[in-house]
């Protein structure tokens, strides 16, 4: 895989410091590391980067201000994908972007798994999804749509690490089974939520969506 | 008037040239009138009590001058016509109280309307026209009357006069009466400085009577009442004329008469003893008298409080109607059914002021109004058991107010006390709660900045380490690979606990606001919960957090002893507050008062919590925040 050109935000300098050694070593380039959401916007705008991880509480509000810079990057530089890194799940200001494409939200841990992450930088700056499992359950909780318990557990398992981002080659192999059974399940799934192939919309997204909602009232 | 004071000069210069001592005391006894008759008029030029107060001294100077001129018919040189001014002498004595029924009449502010009072000046002449004829030629030789004519027609014309005195005395005493009961509070108050001389004399003359059965001497028996009426009579009127709210005229007036009355009753007691003891035990001498002083002893205190209390309320009705609302407030307050609070009301009724002001002091020495100070010439302090307890401020400010206020304040010392102590109290509670929620706040900013600190101090660091344990694994490989894994392992680990530890502390979910919180709370639950949030009003941290304890703390519990089938959990508003209520379906029985943590932390926010748990009929907490 080709090394991305990426700009990491956060304010914890020994965290930084270690996330862009680990991204350097990855094959990445790293353009800019800054600490506040002012100074991310600058970089952005001057480095056009394929990918911005961004630490979701940062100056100089000190609140989730990185969070709602992501949305704005989103908006305004829709070919870098975003990459929220976060202590804990807290939703607040990035609700409109969980699911959308070339978006993520994981857990800061997740960085210690040096492959997973790698994984999930590419799929973001992709126009993909990352999602951390917190923050899949947290909106599964947070949503209010009737269930689709049609599905079979399976499928449910599939739908699940679908939603997480991860793609069909990656949920066979964390489920064990081959990558034609996955398709398979995708496409039972596709069938049973009746999403239709018609060429524009993105089928695997609208599962997603349909997936987090019918966690909603379990 | 001058005529007053031209007769006072005679019979003090007759009375120091024939250096008779009482021709001088009449005259000097009559100049107190006339002197005091003069500073009234100078003071009160309209006023016609003046004059008539003048006469009141001198018309008895003046009769006796007259008779001292007849009495020269019976010297070796007799004055001009002195024989036939001795004739009529004797029967001049009406005019001795023409000065005194004048001065009835035209007190305080001057003789009233309608002929029946203007009688007098028509009666008084006529009387003693008929007292002269009646006694015409008659002469007093040791105190006894001789000679004069006899016949029943004459002693028929001296009655007449003596009737005809006793009127105008009648209408005078009608004419201050009628002054007191129709005037105004002033005209009252002079006319009680009038009274409490009248009761005086008569009270020294009736002592007179007895002190003459006992056999003193006349002199010695009536100089008193004389000088009572020549000196305490003029100076009561000066003193009601100039200054009628001198001293609390109303109170030495009622004391006088209680005193006078508990005097005789006493007398009349220990008599009354005497003389029945001595009957039925045929004793005499010490035993009668040693039982009468016993019993009227025994009696007498009751009696003059009583006694006091009855003429108190005839004779200074004001006084004694606002002492008696003052206490009544205070027996109320005492009962509970009024609030010590209203006394500042109960004082203005009382007062008939209201712009009167009370101002209480804390016991810590603060005044509860600082607007008004000590330096204010119209404050009264109110003082108990030597310290100063409150103020209070006159609109209508006189020394009499000042009096009635200060007899009222001290009636009112238990209300006044009750309600600077309730003040103190209430503002001690209020001090107490603001500093409880002031803490309650404090503490939860401690608590959000903690679950900062382990959010982006301590999981940062270790997540750090963790990453450098990662570019060190490259060099590594086989066992020693392994095992930076399992130290990996254990660091993510170590965040996680860090993470559900902070969450304890705080949970963070509540930065995306209560409803998504609690979304999380019934995710966690393994028994179904049903959750209604409603718009909530805006509500701080600590509002928040404690209506988040309340909803996880009850379903804990369910999940822990009630062996719930399900859970109900509504939130909703309630008046700008927060309403919260969790209701399960299990066992019920839980403790009503329980659990302490919790209701101290929703008290701390000035919320209320209940807990209803009939056995078998499942458990209902609700609470407002």
């Amino acid at each position: 895989m080709a090394g991305l050109r990426i700009v990491v935000a956060d304010d914890a300098v020994l965290f930084r410091e270690g996330l862009v050694r680990l991204l350097l070593d990855a094959g990445h380039e790293v353009v800019a590391a800054v600490g506040d959401t002012v100074a991310l916007g600058t970089a952005v705008v001057e480095h056009h980067p394929d990918l911005a991880i961004v630490d979701v509480r940062m100056p100089p509000g000190g609140e989730d201000d990185g969070a709602v810079a992501a949305v704005q990057l989103r908006t305004l530089h829709p070919q870098t994908g975003v990459l929220l890194l976060s202590q804990h799940i807290e939703l607040r200001h990035c609700r409109p972007l969980l699911g959308s494409p070339g978006f993520g939200y994981l857990l800061k841990e997740s960085v210690l798994h040096l492959d997973d992450f790698d994984l999930a930088l590419h799929r973001v700056a992709d126009g993909g999804v990352a999602l951390d499992p917190g923050v899949v359950q947290a909106l599964v909780h947070s949503q209010s749509t009737p269930s689709i318990a049609r599905l079979s557990e399976r499928e449910q398992e599939v739908l699940r690490l679908v939603a997480e981002g991860h793609s069909n080659v990656r949920v066979a192999a964390l489920l064990r089974l081959s990558d034609r059974t996955v398709e398979a399940h995708m496409r039972s799934v596709f069938t049973k939520l009746g999403l239709e192939d018609d060429g524009e919309t993105n089928r695997r997204v609208l599962a997603v969506l349909a997936h987090l909602q019918a966690h909603a009232r379990r | 008037m001058v005529l007053a004071a031209a007769v006072v000069v005679t019979g003090l210069v007759i009375g120091l040239v024939d250096a008779r001592a009482q021709d001088v005391l009449a005259a000097l006894a009559a100049a107190v009138s006339v002197g005091v008759a003069v500073v009234v008029q100078a003071h009160r030029p309209a006023a016609a009590v003046a004059p008539a107060l003048a006469w009141c001294g001198a018309a008895p100077l003046a009769v006796a001058l007259v008779e001292r001129y007849g009495q020269t018919a019976g010297t070796p040189t007799p004055l001009p016509a002195a024989v036939l001014v001795a004739d009529a002498a004797v029967g001049l004595w009406p005019l001795n109280v023409a000065g005194l029924v004048a001065l009835l009449l035209v007190f305080p502010d001057g003789c009233h309307r309608g002929w029946v009072w203007r009688a007098p000046a028509v009666l008084l002449p006529l009387a003693t026209a008929a007292t002269v004829t009646g006694l015409w030629g008659a002469r007093q030789v040791d105190g006894e009357l001789v000679g004069g004519a006899a016949g029943a027609w004459r002693d028929v014309v001296a009655v007449v006069g003596v009737v005809l005195v006793a009127l105008s005395v009648c209408i005078g005493v009608a004419a201050v009466v009628r002054s007191a009961r129709f005037g105004d509070a002033r005209r009252r108050l002079q006319v009680r400085w009038l009274a409490l001389a009248g009761v005086v004399a008569g009270a020294l003359l009736a002592a007179g009577w007895v002190a003459e059965t006992l056999g003193a001497s006349l002199a010695v028996a009536y100089t008193p009442h004389l000088v009572a009426i020549v000196v305490l009579v003029p100076a009561a009127v000066g003193v009601a004329i100039l200054r009628y709210d001198l001293f609390d005229v109303e109170r030495v007036l009622g004391e006088t008469v209680s005193v006078i009355i508990t005097a005789v009753g006493a007398a009349a007691v220990f008599a009354g003893v005497v003389f029945a003891v001595g009957r039925t035990l045929g004793a005499a001498g010490e035993v009668p008298a040693v039982t009468a002083a016993f019993i009227t002893a025994l009696i007498l205190l009751p009696l003059h409080h009583r006694i006091a209390r009855t003429v108190g309320r005839l004779v200074d009705r004001d006084r004694y109607v606002a002492l008696a609302g003052v206490e009544r407030f205070v027996g109320d307050v005492r009962a509970g059914r009024r609030q010590p609070e209203e006394l500042e009301e109960v004082l203005r009724t009382a007062q008939a002021d209201p712009r009167l002001r009370l101002v209480l002091r804390r016991p810590d020495g603060t005044w509860a109004d600082a607007s008004t100070t000590s330096e204010d010439p119209h404050t009264v302090n109110v003082t108990a058991g030597g310290e100063h307890i409150a103020r209070i401020t006159l609109g209508h400010d006189t020394a009499r107010a000042r009096r009635r206020i200060a007899a009222l304040a001290v009636a009112a010392w238990l209300p006044i006390e009750v309600s600077r102590l309730r003040l103190s109290l209430r503002e001690a509670v209020a001090e107490v709660e603001a500093s409880r929620s002031r803490l309650a706040e404090a503490v939860a900013l401690e608590r959000r900045r903690l679950e900062r600190d382990l959010h982006d101090s301590a999981q940062q660091q270790i997540v750090a380490t963790g990453m450098r344990l990662r570019r060190l694994q490259r060099e590594l490989s086989g066992a020693q690979a392994s095992e930076v894994d399992r130290a990996v392992a254990d660091l993510e680990d170590t965040v996680r606990e860090l993470r559900s530890l902070a969450h304890g502390v705080r949970p963070a979910r509540l930065d995306d606001g209560l409803g998504p919180a609690l979304e999380a709370v019934r995710a966690a639950s393994p028994v179904p919960i049903t959750l209604w949030v409603d718009e909530l009003p805006p509500a701080n941290e600590v509002r928040t957090a404690t209506a988040y304890l309340v909803v996880s703390e009850a379903v804990t519990n369910a999940l822990k002893h009630a062996r719930a089938q399900s859970i109900d959990v509504a939130v909703g508003p309630l008046e700008g507050r927060m309403s919260i209520e969790v209701r399960d379906d299990g066992v019920g029985g839980a403790p009503e008062d329980g659990p302490v943590a919790l209701r101290d932390r929703v008290a701390s926010v000035g919320g209320t919590m209940t807990v209803v748990s009939p056995a078998g009929g499942g458990t209902t907490v609700r609470a407002v925040v």
